[in-house]
């Protein structure tokens, strides 16, 4: 006993490191491989009430639905987008166009008669669901100029049925 | 000089920033790993936009749906028809319906109303968008009244 303590080595108490960095590098690995990169999601609310389309609903609006038409190619790409009467044409910055035509009509972000408007969307049925979803996201609003919040425009979207194509069966 | 012959031949490493680091990882990646189990499919591959924003409230229970197609390793469509991959069946969208009611059936048996739950739409970019309103038409069929559609967030 004498002579280990003597030495001046074995003052300092070497605890055993392999198999704790064995175990380390295991776990390292394992959370590197289960990590999957899932990129955050947003919802769009769509206003769908259960009315049959047949019977126009009784109480009288204030404002008429704001009619946004989508043409579809044959192969489902966008061709035309139409807000009422006017042409939108079918380019890069055709929903952008849309979200500025929806401004004026809107007034001003926030005007209180826009919880009485509706958007009603009608499209092609074999149009392609992204350019849907640009159009509800140009009709919902805007981002602000961080980036960060959403300018609310129009809050109630809701489709009308879609023109051409078999439709479900019932 | 006789004694520092005694010393072990192995040259020792300093282990102890190396074992820092490492730690520093697992907690990483620990943090960042997202065991919440998510009703997503891997196979739709969402339209994404700048206004998707996650919901701030999130409802207690809804149904999410993820509507894609069958594609091939390379990304392309295997099959023009559109699937619901709904507890690991796949299911044409038109054929959906009984699966609606059954839906309805067992939240109506948890005393929900099937009017308060939302239907959460992960519908693949190229799904048609009448497929989509069918499968809305569908679900208003069973009692569903509340919709939305998922994107997923532009990053820019």
């Amino acid at each position: 006993m004498k002579l280990r303590s003597s030495g001046r080595e074995a003052e300092k108490i070497e605890p055993q490191m392999a198999p704790m960095i064995d175990v380390v590098f295991q776990l390292l690995i394992f959370f590197m491989l289960t990590l999957n990169i899932v990129e955050p999601e947003g919802d769009f609310n769509i206003n769908m009430p259960i009315t049959d389309s047949a019977e126009p609903s009784d109480e009288p609006k204030i404002f008429p639905d704001i009619k946004v038409r989508l043409v579809a190619n044959e192969d489902g790409s966008l061709n035309t987008l139409r807000l009422g009467q006017v042409d939108l044409g079918n380019g890069a910055n055709v929903f952008a166009g849309l979200n500025h035509e929806i401004l004026k009509i809107i007034g001003k972000p926030g005007n209180p008669i826009t919880k009485d408007m509706e958007v009603e969307i009608e499209s092609d049925y074999n149009l392609h669901y992204e350019y849907t979803l640009k159009a509800v996201s140009a009709c919902t609003g805007r981002l602000d100029s961080s980036g960060k919040h959403i300018i609310r425009y129009i809050e109630k979207i809701k489709f009308a049925p879609p023109v051409g194509g078999n439709t479900a069966g019932s | 000089m006789r004694i520092k012959s005694n010393k072990p031949a192995v040259a020792e490493i300093d282990m102890t920033p190396m074992i820092d680091i490492v730690f520093q990882l697992i907690a990483f990646f620990m943090v960042i790993t997202n065991f919440e189990q998510i009703q997503a499919d891997e196979r739709v591959k969402l339209p994404s936009d700048s206004l998707a924003k996650p919901p701030v409230v999130k409802a207690a229970d809804e149904l999410v749906l993820n509507i894609g197609f069958k594609r091939t390793p390379e990304g392309e469509l295997a099959d023009p028809e559109a699937y619901i991959f709904y507890n690991g069946e796949d299911i044409p969208v038109l054929k959906f319906g009984p699966k609606f009611e059954q839906e309805a059936r067992i939240y109506k048996q948890k005393n929900q109303d099937p009017k308060e739950v939302p239907v959460i739409l992960r519908a693949d970019a190229l799904v048609k968008t009448g497929q989509i309103q069918d499968l809305i038409k569908l679900a208003q069929e069973s009692g569903f009244t509340k919709f939305a559609f998922k994107a997923m967030q532009k990053t820019q």
